[in-house]
Formats: structure tokens, C-alpha cells, sequence
């Protein structure tokens, strides 16, 4: 590995040759005693004001040969590092902290004066309380490590970097409480993350896809949150998290279905309510997932499930429409999808105007020119609210939702049925990082029942999830 | 994961296996028994709680089926007894697959469907069955309180419709009743003989052996008083009532107003028969693992055949389920008894239950 | 390398093609069943004898479409003859070019001659039927009771919807009908017993009823046709599956109380000459058979509550709302003569109402086998009638 040679022209224009990009600047000065310095840094990224005044001003004062440890100590700043390999000093320019290189140097010193663009902390859209903590993680590490290490004043809580990607050399902060995470737990999550050899991390969800065991799978196997809150409240039950630079979603692990039912706000109400909320969220989930379904079904194969006078008043409504009871649902459902997909991304005053049409065409217009009939528009639009009720399983709910109308029209109440028992049967046993995915359901594990779908106060909650095997099992004394 | 837990051995024992009892059974024993119904029932739910006591004592070896067996009689006679057994199991599978054929086709439509509406369930079951047993574990925890859910929901909205008074006078049907009932009952009693697969699996705990007993009991008990409502309800025509779950509690007062909400509890019910009715044939592919060899392929192999053969003979018996069900209470009923009544306390008395000497 | 990357992505096509599958299937739209498109929903099927065979009317929902406004059924009735009553269901499907759907079909009325004959034999295609809920109302008409369902009711869109109202709980407590389904009736037939009874039902033109609905004609298929209402006071009494004996509305009245159903009926009474309208507040009923040293007993015994509507009163008679000693008398002796009356008619047709057979089966099977054949006419029933006050 090239290294520092001292000759100042010399080191600079390795360093060029690394780093051969426009935006990578020099800026040479001279000292009083008369050595030359050059300063390489990368314009983008290098808070050059704090480099003016904090480095280079007080560098200009100094006088005689200087020495390693003088330029350090002279430097007006805490972080300074000194490294005497060309790659890496190249490595810290392009990440935003420039290089001082000087006549004779035998170690280029590094200032930490990167320029960071971060927005401000603010509430996650995905995930509003209404009580409870409204702080959200943002893209900085830095910024969303220190909402953690605010919230766990103890030398238990480590935060150990990993970088991951060849390009982007991302940093990936694996943090966890150390005597209550399970060790083999990380180090699976370190083995995992040093394995990846992939050029660039754009974002969190990457990394998931390299932590499931299994990444094909359409149902999810690492937890995410944009909550500083429930981060910390998910690494105190002994779980491991991940914060990515660049990405505002944290990851944890071991996953269980069952979080995805629990919000934040949960452990803020009483507990009744809490059990209430979180039933409620199941009961539109299955609303959600088998009510097209079932609906179809009904109309194809079963018209008993309907009670004799909705039957008759579904008979009339659909009496002139051109299509099957199966498609028609399934055409309503598409243009749901389509709607929802085109509101989300669009900007938001066509947003608005888009739901206008949305509601019209489907509410109206539809059902008058005889397109779809209101009972299908009405059944879609349960579904549809349904779904959101536990927005983070919203990827994996629709499609099966979909899989459900299909086996239905096909098949009828047997197929949703069977298609029932193939997804717990394959959910069941799905395991990840030794925790099974349907804990503590199955395998039933009685004392975390406490804080499932049902939610025990908080006195009654004194031990940590057994699914998760903490080695420090208690959390109330 | 690679253990049954105690628990879900009990679950299994109480909440899985009876409800297989649900459908033709109770229709068959009234055809047979009439009033007399719950006799031959309870008889054979005596005594395959004591067969179940006796697997279970197995199930403190440690030792698998084959293992025990290959101790005893030696490698190639364990083979061959593995290969009866698991051939045994798949005939005694026939059975619940061709009940939940006409349940799935008169219960789930409104006219008959065309037998593509029940070849899904093949698919299913090549897909479970190469599941290894111990996974099915964990199914039964979930599935144990649908079970629970499904059945009382069931019982709760029938029992006010049965007039219990109908199974008196006791004894009516004499003794060619209850003999009779008996031995048409047979084919439906062979719980036990699952239980055999699962031994070297199970996670032996104290007492496992008879807390397992008397949740079999537990079970058996909710069948003899669903078969109780059952004839309550329908009287001299339960004969006519082929699907005996799914015919109860349509008489319930708020089912005029709320439509057939019953079905709930019905479809519920159907879910766990899916699993209960694929059991046996899951315990012979894994008797056929432990003989030759436990093989990823071999297991997918053998449940994709096992699937097809099935598919195969639904195909071919389509209209025969009478002479089947006939053959099964007449000259082949002694063939449950043999497997599932003798063998756990044979092999009780005279398998090894010394691994190393194994 | 290259079989091992098969290997682990092969569940993914598998997957994929089962997915492939699952959507051809689906699109192809064609499952050789009978969605609700090409159905025809039967609410009410009624059954005559006929030349040869039967002939059965079913009355067949028809939705109105898509309008705006929802609720109300009109209905077209459609009527086939056969050999037998599945003959007739299929020529129902051969008119109607849709499939005949029982499961929403809840009453079934048999015509006056067809209910003389064994009435199992009609009702067999019905009970035998997986497709088809045995719960449904079950009942004997006057006449024709093609003619009953194809009748235009008076106040309902349908006849068949206007009959099951005369079946609701409502009227059961009433003490004016009694009503049973396919599944008592079975069980009543197919029992020791052999007797059953059913609702008789009769037409009646309702005065002044003009043709409001133009379009309730045109899907009933009627112009002008009158409108009729229904009344079913009267029961009929069945034994070894056919009709042999009609109970009055009287006994009918007498039957529900020894039941202990009627909760909010009237009947007349007398005051000394003046007519008064009693109203039953509470009921109960019991027939008890006990075997006491070889002998058989009968107990038919009836208590009622009243209370008096219709005679004029003091202002403190209101306010006490108490029936006097007289009333009371005139009414117990009333329905004692009654419940008398409706033994006596059982007695006649050989119709065993209150299953004593069962009963005695039941309780002594040897008694049963010695004495069951002769029952009815070996008992004299002891009949009690014990009518308070409600105040």
C-alpha cells in the first residue's frame, strides 16, 4: 500500500491520482517559518469556512520545521487523526474530511470538518403518534445514533460501524445493549454485514434482503422503524438494531409478525385500550385480506354465506355489469392499487385532485355507466381502509390479498381455505436470528402473550420477551 | 425446532386429532347405533386412550419407530415392518381424505363442483408433507385454539336446538347396535398409530404419558358430546346428516337474520380438519424417512407421489364412497385395531428401549 | 454450482407457476359452476298432485336491477310438471334456462290433494338434497298451492314472504299458528311416533286490494289479479305422513298453549252475556306421560295469565287491570272444552301431536313395545286448565 513519502509535491499528486475528480481540490499555503502545506479536500462535501478559520489560520502562525504532533495541536479542531496510507487518506477526503499534507510530513493529518446537508429531526410520516415521543430518525448516523445514546445514559449501549459497499462505503452502526442482546445475535448480524460485497447502500431495505434467512421470501423477516423510541424500546427487550448512513429506517432484529401489530402509542395508553387497538388492527387486517375474497367466493360458488336479502339486493346490483363477479372485483382492487400507488407518489396538490377523480370515477361515474356495481366499489373500500391499519405489513398484506381473490375466483371458499393453511403453515416456520417469526403464538410462548395482541400493563410485563432469549431476563424490579 | 415440545403433543391429542371425528362419523354411528350413538364411541375413545398411554410411554425411549423396531427384529425386518406401517397409514389416511372431498364439495358450493375444486388440497398436502414432522409442531400450536374457536362456536349456537332426551331409552339398539357401531366406528379410531411416527421426536417430559391420556380424553370428550347434540338435534334423520359439523348450528335463531355467520366456525373447523386429514399420510412418508434414509429429496419425492396417488384414487373412487366406507366397517376394519391398539403395547412389552443396544 | 442455483430457486418458479396456473384458471372464468349470474334463486316451492305425477311451482327471486333504490323483492313464479318432484325441478331449469338454487328456498307448501298422499315421497328430493336447508317453514294449503305461491299478496312482494311472516316468532307467541320446518317434520314421521302436523294455509281476496304497484304486476306477471292475505289459524294433523285431520283455530290456540308458546294472544271469552277479548300475558304448558304401577297416565295441563281488553270499565277496573272471578271461570271452562276438543280430534285421525309415543319409547321401551301401537286410544287424558289474572 502506497504511503507518505514527505515530499509534499510528490504526496499531492498521488493523492491526484487517486482521487483524479474535478470536485477534489488543493489549496496550498505556506507557514510563517516558510514550509509549504497543501490542504486536499473535497469541495462538495468540506466545510471550507471551518477549514479557513480553524485550520489553515492558525497553521499560517506557525514557525520552524514543524513536527507531526505541532500541526496537531495546533489545529483548532477535536477530531484530527493523522494516517499514512495514500488509499486511505484518499478514502477520508472523499467522505468530506480533509487531508494536510505538508513538506517533510510523515503522516497525513485528517480533519474532521466534513460538511454534512442533514434535515432537521422531525415526525416520521409513516409512523404519527398522537401521545408519546414524535422524534424520527434522519439520514445523518451521527444525528440518529445521538437520539439513541440520548435516550440510554450507559456504557452497556455500543455502537460498533460496520462499512458496507464497495462505492459507497456506508456506514452501518450495529447497536446493542450489551448483557441483554444475545451475543451470538450479533455477531450473525456482524458475520451477515461483513459478507455483503455489493458497490452501494442506497438505503436500509437493502441490507434486509442480506439478513433474512430467507431473502425470496414475500414475508418480512427484519424489523423497521423510524422511531428513535421504539428503537431504543426494541434494543432494551434485547434485540439488535441497525442504523444505516443515508437512511432514515432503522433496522432490528430478531423480527416477530406480532410488533408489526403494536405501535408506540400502545405503551403510552392504558392497557385496555392498548389490547383494544391492537385487536382491532388485526380484525381489519383479516377484514382486509379475506373480504374480496370471501366476497367472490360468495357470489361464485357459495351464495349462502350472504343472508337471503343482501343477496337480492347484490343480485340486482350486479345484474347489467359485462363482467364476472371475480373480475370485477379484481378490476376495482387494480384501480385501488393504481389510485393508492399514483397518490403516494404524486405531487401533492395533483394528489388531491387525483383523490377527487379517484372517488368520482370509482364512486360514481363507475357505477352509473354500469362499469362496476357498489357493492364491489363498497367492499374494496373496507379492504382498502383495512389495510392500512397495520401499515407496515401494507407490502406483504395487498399481494396476499390479491393471491386470496384469485385462489377465490378460482377455486372459491376451499381455495382461501387451503391458501390459509399454506401461509401459516409457511409462516410457522419461518425463523430469523433464532426467533420464530410467529412467536409467541407459535411456538407458544406463554408469558410473552402478555404483550402480543392482548397487552398486560406494564407492572405485570417484569421479565423481557423469552422469544428473544435475553441473557438479562428481567427488566423490572 | 427438530422437537415436539409436551405441549404440542397435547394440543395434537385434544384439540387436532378429534375433530376429524366431526363429519361422517356421527351420521354413521347413528346409521348404525342409533340412539345409542355415544356407546361405541366411548368405547373406542377408552381405548385408544390407553393406546395413546402406551405410545406415549414409548416416547420416554428417546428412540424412533425404526430404532425400536431395528433393535428388535433387526435391520431388515424393520424395514419391512417401517414400509407396512407407513403403507398402513397411507390406507388409513384414505379415508379422511375422501370425507373432506365431500365436505369441501357439499359444504363449499352450492351445486356439485367438478373434482378441480378439491385438487388444490393435493397440492397442499405434497407441500406440508415434505415438511419435516416436527415443523407440524408448531402448526398445532396455532392451530389449537382455531380448534377450540371453531368447535364451541359450533357447539354454543346448536345446543340449544338438540333435545338430549332423544338418546334415551340407553341400550335401545341392542347389542348388534352397539357391536355394530364399533366396528364401522374403527377406521376413524386410529390415533394412536400417528402417534408412532412422531416418537424419537417428542420432547419427553414427567408425566407426559398420562397428561396426554386425558387430554386425548379431554378431546374425546368433546366429541361425545358434540355426537350428543348432534343426534339431539337431528334424531331419526342424523342419518340423513352426512356432514354433521356443518348441519348443527344452521338452526340457531340470529342464522335468519345474519345469513349462515355459522360458517365462520365451519370454515374455521375445515382449516384444522386440512391439517388433521393429511396427518397420516405425513406420518408415512416420515416412517418411510427413518427407514431409508432422511433425505431432503427423498421426503419431497415421497410426499409429491404420496399426493398423486391420492389424487389418483379420489379420481378413480369418486362415486364409491359407500362400498369404501363399507369395506373399511366390514371385512377390513380389523386392520385399525392390529396397528393402532396392539402395537404400542407390543412394542411396549418387547421393543428395545436400549439406544445403544439398538 | 450451476445445479445448486437450481435447486434454490426452484421453489420460486414452482411458486411461479402455480401462480400462473391460479390466474389462467381464473381468467378462463370458467369453474362448470353456477355463479349467481346464471341463478334462480328459489324462495318458495309449492307441490300439487297432478295428472301422472306432480306438479311443482317455484317462486323464483328476480332483482330489480340497478337502480338507486334497494330493498323489496319482486319475484316470477314458474311452474313444471313430472313424475316426480326432481322431474319437475329440472323442467323448472329447462324453462328458466338458469339453475334452480334451494339454498335460500324457506318455505315449502304442499297442495291440499298432495298432502293426503304420503307426504314424504314429494318431500324426499328436498330432504335428501346436500344443497338444500332443511330448516325451512313446511306447510299444507287450501287448494292448490301453485296457486297459493303464485297469488299476489297483499301486503308483500312476495306471497312466499308474506306466508313466512305468518310463521315468525311473533305470530308463534301469539297462539294463532303454529308452525314447523322440513326437519321437525321428518323427524316427527320418521320417529316412533309417525305423526307430525303442519300450518294449514287459506287465501283470502283482499277487499278493495287494487294493482298499486305496476311494477310488482309486470314481475309477477299479473295485470289485474286480485291481492289476497293469508291466514294458517287452522293445523293440519298428519300421521304416517299424510294428512288425516284438520285442528280448528280454536284447538290450534289450545295446542300452543299446552305448549307454553303464547305470550301475546287473545282469544273471546264471555262476561255473563257480554263478549270480552282476553289477552294471554304468560303461559305454560305441559303434557306428561307417567307410567305409576303399570299404568299409563295422561296429564294435559295449561296455565294462563290474562289480562281483559274490550268490556267497559271503571276507572279503578282500568287502574287495577285485574279480570274478574266470572271471566276467569268462563275462560278456564273455555279452554278446557278446547284442549277437550283438540284431544278428541288426535284421538280421531290417530294422530299422535303431543309424541307420546316418543315419550313412552323414551322412558320405558319395554311399555312402549307392549302398549305403543293402542296408545292413543287407551289414554284418557286428565285436563287442567288454571287461568289467573295477570294483577
Amino acid at each position: 500500500m502506497k504511503q507518505i513519502s514527505g515530499a509534499l509535491q510528490r504526496d499531492v499528486a498521488a493523492l491526484k491520482k487517486l482521487l483524479p475528480a474535478e470536485d477534489i481540490l488543493t489549496f496550498p499555503f505556506a507557514a510563517e517559518g516558510g514550509t509549504a502545506f497543501t490542504v486536499v479536500f473535497s469541495d462538495a462535501v468540506t466545510n471550507k469556512e471551518l477549514l479557513g478559520e480553524e485550520v489553515v489560520r492558525p497553521l499560517r502562525l506557525l514557525s520552524g520545521k514543524p513536527s507531526l504532533r505541532a500541526v496537531k495541536e495546533r489545529v483548532n479542531f477535536s477530531e484530527v487523526r493523522s494516517e499514512k496510507s495514500l488509499k486511505k487518506l484518499a478514502e477520508e477526503i472523499l467522505a468530506g474530511n480533509p487531508v494536510l499534507l505538508w513538506e517533510g510530513a510523515e503522516e497525513g493529518v485528517i480533519v474532521g470538518t466534513k460538511l454534512v446537508f442533514v434535515r432537521a429531526v422531525a415526525e416520521p410520516p409513516t409512523d404519527v403518534t398522537i401521545k408519546g415521543p414524535r422524534e424520527g430518525f434522519i439520514e445523518d448516523v451521527k444525528i440518529n445514533t445521538s437520539l439513541i445514546r440520548r435516550r440510554f445514559k450507559t456504557g452497556e449501549l455500543l455502537l460498533e460501524p460496520v462499512t458496507v459497499g464497495r462505492r459507497s462505503k456506508t456506514i452501518v452502526m450495529v447497536c446493542y445493549l450489551a448483557g441483554t442482546s444475545v451475543e451470538e445475535t450479533v455477531k450473525e448480524v456482524k458475520g451477515k454485514l461483513e459478507k455483503i460485497d455489493i458497490d452501494y447502500i442506497p438505503d436500509s431495505s437493502y441490507l434486509t434482503h442480506f439478513l433474512s434467512s430467507r431473502p425470496y421470501s414475500l414475508v418480512k423477516q427484519v424489523g423497521t422503524t423510524e422511531k428513535p423510541d421504539i428503537f431504543c424500546a426494541k434494543l432494551a427487550e434485547g434485540r439488535v438494531g441497525l442504523l444505516v448512513d443515508g437512511s432514515p429506517i432503522a433496522l432490528t432484529v430478531p423480527y416477530l409478525l406480532v410488533e408489526d401489530f403494536q405501535s408506540s402509542e400502545d405503551y403510552f395508553v392504558p392497557s385496555y385500550r392498548a389490547s383494544f387497538t391492537r385487536l382491532l388492527r388485526l380484525f381489519a387486517l383479516l377484514v382486509a385480506i379475506y373480504l374480496p375474497a370471501f366476497y367472490v367466493a360468495a357470489q361464485l360458488f357459495k351464495l349462502q354465506l350472504f343472508p337471503v336479502k343482501l343477496l337480492l339486493t347484490i343480485a340486482g346490483s350486479i345484474r347489467d355489469i359485462p363482467f364476472s363477479p371475480s373480475l370485477e372485483m379484481l378490476l376495482v382492487l387494480l384501480v385501488l392499487e393504481i389510485l393508492n400507488e399514483a397518490s403516494i407518489r404524486m405531487p401533492k396538490y395533483v394528489g388531491m385532485a387525483l383523490s377527487v377523480v379517484g372517488a368520482l370515477v370509482l364512486g360514481e361515474t363507475a357505477v352509473s355507466a354500469g362499469f362496476v356495481s357498489t357493492p364491489a366499489i363498497i367492499i374494496v373500500a373496507f379492504s382498502g381502509i383495512g389495510l392500512y391499519a397495520v401499515p407496515n405489513l401494507i407490502e406483504q398484506t395487498s399481494i396476499l390479498r390479491l393471491s386470496m381473490l384469485l385462489v377465490a375466483g378460482s377455486v372459491g371458499t376451499y381455495g382461501i381455505v387451503l391458501l390459509t393453511g399454506f401461509t401459516l403453515f409457511y409462516l410457522v416456520t419461518a425463523e430469523n436470528f433464532g426467533a420464530p417469526l410467529m412467536a409467541p403464538f407459535s411456538p407458544l410462548v406463554k408469558r410473552d402473550l402478555r404483550d402480543s395482541l392482548i397487552k398486560y400493563n406494564l407492572g405485570s410485563l417484569p421479565l423481557r420477551p423469552k422469544t428473544l432469549k435475553s441473557p438479562n431476563k428481567r427488566r423490572l424490579k | 425446532m427438530n422437537k415436539l415440545s409436551a405441549r404440542q403433543v397435547y394440543f395434537l391429542l385434544a384439540c387436532i386429532l378429534p375433530v376429524g371425528k366431526l363429519i361422517l362419523l356421527p351420521a354413521r354411528l347413528a346409521d348404525v347405533s342409533k340412539n345409542d350413538l355415544l356407546l361405541p364411541a366411548a368405547l373406542h375413545l377408552l381405548l385408544q386412550a390407553g393406546a395413546v398411554f402406551c405410545a406415549l410411554l414409548l416416547a420416554k425411549r428417546n428412540m424412533s419407530l425404526f430404532e425400536m423396531l431395528e433393535g428388535t427384529l433387526g435391520h431388515v425386518a424393520a424395514c419391512v415392518l417401517q414400509t407396512v406401517f407407513a403403507l398402513f397409514l397411507l390406507f388409513a389416511a384414505l379415508l379422511p381424505v375422501l370425507e373432506q372431498k365431500l365436505l369441501v364439495q357439499s359444504v363449499f358450493y352450492d351445486t356439485l363442483p367438478t373434482i378441480a375444486s378439491f385438487a388444490p388440497f393435493f397440492l397442499f398436502a405434497a407441500y406440508a408433507c415434505s415438511k419435516p414432522l416436527a415443523s407440524f409442531g408448531r402448526m398445532w400450536d396455532m392451530l389449537a385454539p382455531f380448534s377450540l374457536a371453531g368447535y364451541f362456536g359450533i357447539l354454543l349456537l346448536s345446543v340449544g336446538s338438540a333435545d338430549l332426551a332423544a338418546l334415551a331409552p340407553t341400550g335401545a339398539a341392542g347389542a348388534s347396535g352397539f357391536f355394530g357401531g364399533t366396528m364401522s366406528a374403527f377406521a376413524w379410531f386410529y390415533d394412536a398409530a400417528l402417534l408412532l411416527p412422531l416418537l424419537g421426536k417428542i420432547d419427553y417430559t414427567r408425566g407426559m404419558a398420562w397428561k396426554g391420556m386425558l387430554f386425548y380424553l379431554a378431546g374425546g370428550a368433546g366429541v361425545l358430546i358434540f355426537l350428543a347434540v348432534f343426534y339431539g338435534i337431528f334424531q331419526e334423520t342424523s342419518v340423513n346428516q352426512l356432514y354433521a359439523f356443518t348441519a348443527t348450528s344452521k338452526y340457531f335463531s340470529g342464522i335468519a337474520t345474519l345469513g349462515r355467520a355459522d360458517y365462520l366456525f365451519i370454515i374455521v373447523l375445515t382449516l384444522v380438519m386440512t391439517f388433521s386429514c393429511i396427518l397420516p399420510i405425513q406420518g408415512a412418508i416420515e416412517c418411510a424417512l427413518q427407514a431409508y434414509g432422511r433425505k431432503r429429496w427423498l421426503a419431497i419425492v415421497l410426499s409429491v407421489g404420496a399426493s398423486l396417488v391420492f389424487l389418483i384414487l379420489v379420481l378413480v373412487l369418486d362415486y364409491r364412497f359407500g362400498e369404501i366406507l363399507a369395506a373399511l366397517s366390514g371385512v377390513l376394519f380389523w386392520i385399525f385395531p392390529l396397528f393402532c391398539l396392539a402395537l404400542p403395547p407390543l412394542l411396549l412389552l418387547f421393543g428395545r428401549n436400549d439406544r445403544a443396544r439398538a | 454450482m450451476r445445479a445448486r442455483k437450481f435447486w434454490k430457486t426452484l421453489p420460486m418458479k414452482l411458486y411461479l407457476l402455480l401462480a400462473a396456473a391460479v390466474c389462467l384458471y381464473f381468467f378462463a372464468n370458467d369453474f362448470s359452476l353456477v355463479d349467481i349470474q346464471k341463478t334462480a334463486i328459489i324462495l318458495a316451492v309449492g307441490i300439487d298432485k297432478a295428472e301422472g305425477g306432480f306438479s311443482v311451482t317455484a317462486q323464483i327471486a328476480a332483482p330489480k336491477g340497478t337502480e338507486r333504490t334497494t330493498g323489496g323483492t319482486s319475484s316470477v313464479e314458474v311452474a313444471a310438471e313430472g313424475g316426480t318432484v326432481s322431474d319437475c325441478i329440472s323442467a323448472i331449469f329447462a324453462k328458466t334456462g338458469r339453475v334452480p338454487k334451494l339454498v335460500f328456498c324457506n318455505l315449502i307448501v304442499l297442495g291440499e290433494e298432495a298432502a293426503k298422499e304420503d307426504v314424504i315421497a314429494h318431500l324426499n328430493y328436498f330432504l335428501r338434497n346436500d344443497y338444500m336447508p332443511d330448516s325451512c317453514f313446511l306447510a299444507v294449503c287450501e287448494g292448490s298451492a301453485g296457486e297459493l305461491i303464485s297469488s299476489q299478496s297483499a301486503i308483500d312482494d312476495a306471497s312466499s314472504l308474506a306466508i313466512e311472516k305468518l310463521f315468525s316468532d311473533a305470530a308463534v307467541k301469539a297462539g294463532n299458528v303454529v308452525s314447523n320446518t322440513l326437519k321437525d317434520f321428518a323427524i316427527g314421521y320418521y320417529g316412533v311416533s309417525g305423526s307430525s302436523f303442519l300450518p294449514y294455509i287459506r287465501t283470502e281476496e283482499q277487499e278493495g286490494g287494487g294493482n298499486d304497484s305496476e311494477e310488482g304486476a309486470a314481475a309477477s306477471g299479473g295485470g289485474e289479479e286480485a291481492q289476497r292475505v293469508y291466514t294458517a289459524t287452522q293445523t293440519a294433523l298428519f300421521s304416517k305422513g299424510k294428512m288425516v285431520g284438520l285442528l280448528s283455530a280454536e284447538e290450534t290456540l289450545a295446542y300452543s298453549l299446552l305448549e307454553g308458546n303464547v305470550f301475546t294472544g287473545t282469544f273471546s271469552s264471555t262476561d255473563g252475556e257480554k263478549p270480552v277479548t282476553l289477552t294471554v300475558m304468560k303461559n305454560e304448558g305441559g303434557v306428561s306421560l307417567d307410567e305409576k304401577k303399570g299404568e299409563v297416565k295422561l296429564e294435559l295441563s295449561l296455565t294462563v295469565r290474562l289480562c281483559c281488553r274490550g268490556v267497559t270499565a271503571t276507572v279503578e277496573d282500568i287502574a287495577s287491570d285485574s279480570v274478574s272471578p266470572e271471566i276467569l271461570q268462563n275462560a278456564e271452562k273455555l279452554l278446557k272444552g278446547y284442549t277437550e276438543r283438540l284431544w278428541e280430534t288426535c284421538k280421531a285421525c290417530g294422530c299422535d301431536l303431543f309424541f307420546l309415543k316418543r315419550t313412552l319409547y323414551r322412558s320405558s321401551k319395554k311399555k312402549f313395545e307392549e302398549e305403543g301401537e293402542g296408545l292413543l286410544a287407551a289414554l284418557t287424558p286428565k285436563i287442567e286448565a288454571d287461568v289467573f289474572s295477570m294483577k
